[in-house]
């Protein structure tokens, strides 16, 4: 129970924290386009505030990340936090005047359904695992 | 930016990444899951003194710039999903190296994912 809640704040921070990254990181790729492998790119990205955004996102990300993966098992907790990409496709329709194209929402549905394929495979695999815990405190 | 194809910077780019979100993701794991580490700030501290955590770090610090200038190529909400593709790399990574169960309900979800972001790269 306790550990429930754990993974549910955990993960809730996770996503915001995801999210925030991901729009970020599009406003400011767009900022610095055209995209060249060199210095003046970086400055373009640099030189305008969206990037900081991006890594406040990521450093948040990163420590929450850190602490989740001390308990869980490192595929079905990447699984869980990439279900960001919902929360990003919808605000990316309001900020970016993205379309929901069909091939766009086809694919959100499969791979939404495969993260709740592997969530499920998870929670099957914890039962027998939460008689272990106390043995090994 | 066309859709329903992807050129060959994006493509180069996105495998880059996914590449390096795996390499980072395995050391994170292999940093966090060290049994001597302890706990709190000595957890910390255990895991700043080893290679790992700062293998990670560096994958992380070049994914960061390649992750930006994809997605200034593509629309965000092809790219994050187009992004999802990670799930299966790390999923398949996590059981060569930590040996890790690749259930049938898993092997679904791999299926599932693959197939997803296979109908956003080639139709977007």
């Amino acid at each position: 129970m306790k550990r429930g809640w754990f993974y549910l704040i955990g993960f809730t921070l996770l996503m915001g924290f995801d999210t925030l990254a991901q729009i970020s990181f599009k406003y400011a790729g767009t900022h610095a386009l055209p995209v060249t492998a060199d210095v003046a790119w970086l400055l373009r990205v640099f030189g305008a505030p969206w990037i900081y955004g991006a890594i406040v996102g990521y450093v948040g990300a990163f420590f929450t990340w850190m602490s989740l993966l001390k308990h869980a098992p490192i595929g079905p907790a990447f699984a869980a936090s990439h279900l960001e990409v919902v929360s990003v496709m919808l605000l990316s329709v309001w900020l970016f005047d993205e379309h929901l194209t069909l091939p766009r929402v086809l694919g959100a549905i499969a791979i939404v359904a495969g993260i709740v394929c592997l969530g499920l495979a998870e929670s099957r695999e914890h039962v027998p695992d939460a008689d272990e815990s106390p043995a090994r405190a | 930016m066309p859709t329903g194809g992807i050129s060959p910077l994006v493509a180069i780019l996105w495998l880059l990444n996914v590449v390096l979100d795996t390499g980072g993701q395995l050391a994170f794991k292999a940093a966090a899951g060290d049994k001597d580490a302890g706990d709190g700030l000595a957890r910390w501290k255990h895991m700043a003194a080893r290679p790992w955590l700062w293998i990670g770090i560096g994958c992380y610090v070049v994914e960061f710039l390649v992750w930006i200038a994809f997605l200034s190529l593509v629309p965000l909400s092809e790219g994050v999903l187009l992004g999802s593709i990670n799930i299966v790399a790390i999923m398949v990574a996590g059981r060569f190296l930590f040996g890790e169960k690749l259930t049938r309900l898993r092997v679904a979800g791999i299926m599932l994912v693959t197939l997803g972001v296979t109908i956003v790269g080639v139709a977007g």
